[in-house]
């Protein structure tokens, strides 16, 4: 076609030219926000960069003295506890360290022996090394949740028996335990809670015709075990002259104090602490066949012979490992 | 010229003038003024759009009353436009004209501006109503705020009550002492739980003497289930700075401002950290696991030890099984004799003994929340850890063991005034600043005048 003119440029630019259209795609509501030229893109920015420091200060600053931390329940379920005395016989203590090596061995346990003379009495009598005894396995087993101390004065005479389904487990806890008993038979005001959970069980123990007997025990991991176990380790206690030393302690701390008495269940003394000689528990506390535990106790005292008392118990035991 | 005249007739089409039943001019050109029937005239189209509007074409202006007279009354009108004009040429000459021209400008610029000034009057009048209504307080009470998670435990009548009759000075050291915290709270937002602590005097002969401290903080814990810091505060002490928060004095800042390793300040002489085997790596460390949550207590070290006449405690297991462990028969009747400030030596005996108390025990700086005065500590007063300082501004003073041979009424007064003065408003500052200047004459003159009679 022929023009009398050349063509001219358009003096109406098209309103909006398309922009580039960038990879991301940007809602229509957002673009329209962020397209206010560079001192807004900057203010966003600065404000995107603060939330972020915000953020990270939220999560990150208190990052503490660096203790590593093994979560409670990692670890092999049960470890049991026995404080050896260097002083007594040899071929007996070992008899008795493996009757607890046995046992943990089938059930995937812990053992631990301590020396009843390693930690920091202070004069006070030996009996009292089973507390920190507990705490040094709480801290050389932090994964594991439940701490059995026994006695070296007793055996253990049914290995097939787990402690788990056996007790620890909370609705056969609760089961087990022994409500609105007088603590301090026979007629201690203070009486075990009623109402407890299994699950909120911090400490198993039993009694005999006299009293609390920490001689079988079990104490579950946690903070409340580091303050139960300094609080009866306490040297208030141990220089007091207790006539029984640390049980009378524990009978003494479990009455005057609610904290320690909320997560304590009494559970029937054949269930943990059958007594072979002794003052047992009259309703249930003496040794039956198939019973966990025989207790020997004040077998190591005033020389009497543990191994002449426990050998026929040892007999049936190696009967039964033939 | 190239822009040449039509050369066909019927010239130009020219599209505006166009009407739509027109197809289009250069389609057909030559249709143009025949009888075609998409030719549209100006005649038809008028008659048409007349048609359409309902009122004839010709309407002439200036019909009716207003349309005749609006000029004339508008102008007759005081705030007429012409009239104004002619107003400020005639004001020009009385030479008012430059003030009302810059009037004129304010204004101007003040309408123009009218957005974000309108703004900012709305900010600072909400300010004003914020600050001057109670709604600054319900808001520090809030959630945002965490007034209500802070509850202050003020014992107050101290060793009254059956042992020593109150005179007038104990009553008015008591008034000062309550309304001191009770203005501090109602400021912040936290409750205010004050124990009267004679009625327990009846113990005094049995056991527990001097640990209600124990129950009473266990009562306020029952008494306030939301609240999360419990502060103990005994009757002989001043809050100095009411506008201190404890969220931005301490607990913004806890980490920083208190310290576990007790070696940092100890007067006791206590071995840290414990160091036996059997422990764990948590209690044998010197600072717990070093973070601010694991913190429990706070308590302040004075020159003779821990010193409970201030201090923190959370709501927490811990603390739960602290107060019930805190008094023991046992204890009591191995050491009465020997902890002469019963609660306070056993819960150093408690630190040192039982290592499970350690990690989640924090010291703070005594004069943080419980600066002494000269006298307690020290006759000078001039101990950087434990002494007031007025220049630094400390938070509270604590006039501890002023009954025994100091004016608590004295002390108690000076420091309020003290306070008062330190924190006055600049209108109080100002009017002071010139009453202290006009005083000031007066006394020069009179020692001239003096003086002058002296030389005579």
């Amino acid at each position: 076609m022929h023009f009398a003119m050349p063509p001219r440029k358009t003096s109406r630019p098209p309103p909006y030219a398309a922009r580039n259209q960038s990879s991301l795609p940007i809602p229509p509501a957002l673009k329209n926000l962020l397209r206010g030229g560079k001192l807004r893109t900057t203010a966003l920015g600065i404000l995107g960069f603060l939330t972020l420091i915000w953020l990270l200060r939220r999560t990150g600053s208190d990052a503490g003295a660096n203790i590593p931390k093994v979560a409670i329940g990692s670890g092999p379920p049960v470890v049991v506890v026995t404080t050896i005395d260097p002083k007594a016989d040899r071929v007996w203590a070992d008899k008795i360290k493996k009757n607890r090596e046995d046992y943990a061995k089938k059930h995937g346990y812990l053992t631990f022996f301590p020396e009843n003379n390693q930690y920091p009495l202070n004069k006070s009598p030996h009996t009292w090394s089973k507390v920190p005894a507990l705490r040094h396995a709480m801290t050389l087993y932090p994964g594991s949740t439940f701490f059995w101390y026994l006695d070296s004065a007793a055996l253990i005479m049914n290995p097939s028996i787990d402690l788990q389904s056996h007790i620890l487990k909370p609705s056969r806890l609760e089961e087990l335990m022994i409500t609105n008993e007088p603590v301090v038979p026979p007629d201690s005001v203070i009486k075990t809670f009623g109402n407890l959970k299994g699950d909120r069980i911090d400490f198993i123990v039993t009694q005999d015709k006299e009293g609390l007997v920490p001689t079988s025990m079990i104490v579950r991991n946690g903070e409340w075990a580091k303050y139960f176990l300094d609080a009866w380790f306490d040297p208030i206690y141990r220089s007091y002259n207790f006539q029984k030393a640390e049980s009378h302690a524990l009978e003494h701390i479990v009455q005057w104090h609610g904290t320690i008495l909320a997560k304590l269940a009494l559970i029937p003394q054949n269930i943990l602490n059958s007594y072979a000689t002794g003052p047992s528990n009259p309703k249930f506390g003496k040794y039956k066949e198939g019973d966990l535990v025989a207790n020997f106790p004040g077998c190591a005292r005033d020389k009497h012979d543990c191994a002449a008392e426990q050998k026929a118990y040892f007999d049936i035991l190696e009967k039964d490992d033939d | 010229m190239s822009r040449s005249p039509s050369p066909r007739p019927g010239g130009w089409s020219s599209p505006g003038l166009n009407t739509p039943y027109d197809s289009g001019g250069r389609s057909s050109p030559f249709a143009n003024g025949s009888s075609s029937s998409n030719n549209v005239t100006w005649a038809s189209a008028q008659a048409r759009s007349a048609n359409v509007k309902g009122y004839t074409a010709f309407a002439p202006r200036n019909q009716g009353f207003f349309g005749k007279h609006f000029r004339r009354l508008s102008t007759s009108l005081p705030f007429s436009y012409g009239e104004k004009e002619k107003l400020g040429r005639g004001r020009g000459y009385q030479g008012n004209n430059k003030i009302l021209q810059m009037l004129n400008r304010i204004g101007w610029n003040l309408w123009r501006l009218r957005k974000p000034l309108g703004t900012i009057l709305t900010i600072i009048l909400l300010y004003i109503l914020f600050y001057a209504t109670p709604l600054h307080r319900v808001y520090r009470r809030s959630w945002f705020g965490g007034g209500s998670k802070f509850v202050v435990i003020l014992a107050a009548n101290q060793g009254g009550g059956v042992m020593e009759w109150k005179g007038p000075r104990e009553w008015a050291i008591e008034r000062d002492s309550v309304k001191n915290k009770k203005k501090y709270t109602q400021k912040w937002g936290y409750d205010l739980e004050i124990v009267d602590m004679s009625t327990k005097k009846r113990y005094a002969h049995e056991w527990r003497e001097s640990w209600e401290k124990v129950d009473t903080i266990r009562n306020a814990m029952r008494k306030y289930p939301r609240a999360e810091w419990f502060w103990w505060l005994d009757t002989n002490t001043f809050i100095m700075e009411p506008n201190y928060s404890l969220q931005n004095h301490i607990f913004k800042q806890l980490k920083d401002v208190t310290y576990r390793d007790i070696n940092h300040y100890n007067p006791l002489n206590i071995s840290h950290p414990l160091t036996d085997e059997y422990l764990d790596p948590e209690t044998r460390s010197p600072v717990g696991d070093g973070k601010a949550d694991s913190i429990n207590m706070i308590v302040p070290q004075d020159c003779g030890g821990f010193n409970l006449g201030s201090f923190f405690v959370r709501r927490s297991v811990w603390t739960d099984r602290l107060m019930d462990i805190w008094w023991d028969p046992v204890g009591y009747e191995q050491k009465h004799m020997e902890w002469e400030h019963k609660e306070q030596d056993a819960l150093e005996y408690m630190y040192k003994n039982q290592p499970w108390i350690r990690p989640h025990l924090a010291f703070i700086g005594q004069r943080k929340i419980n600066a002494f005065p000269p006298g307690a500590c020290g006759e000078k007063g001039d101990d950087p850890h434990i002494h007031y300082k007025e220049k630094e501004r400390d938070f509270l003073v604590n006039m501890a063991g002023c009954e025994w041979g100091r004016d608590c009424w004295g002390e108690m007064y000076r420091y309020r005034q003290l306070s008062n003065r330190l924190n006055r408003n600049p209108w109080e500052k100002f009017k002071d600043a010139i009453s202290d200047f006009f005083k000031a004459r007066r006394d020069a003159k009179k020692k001239k005048q003096e003086q002058q009679k002296k030389t005579n």
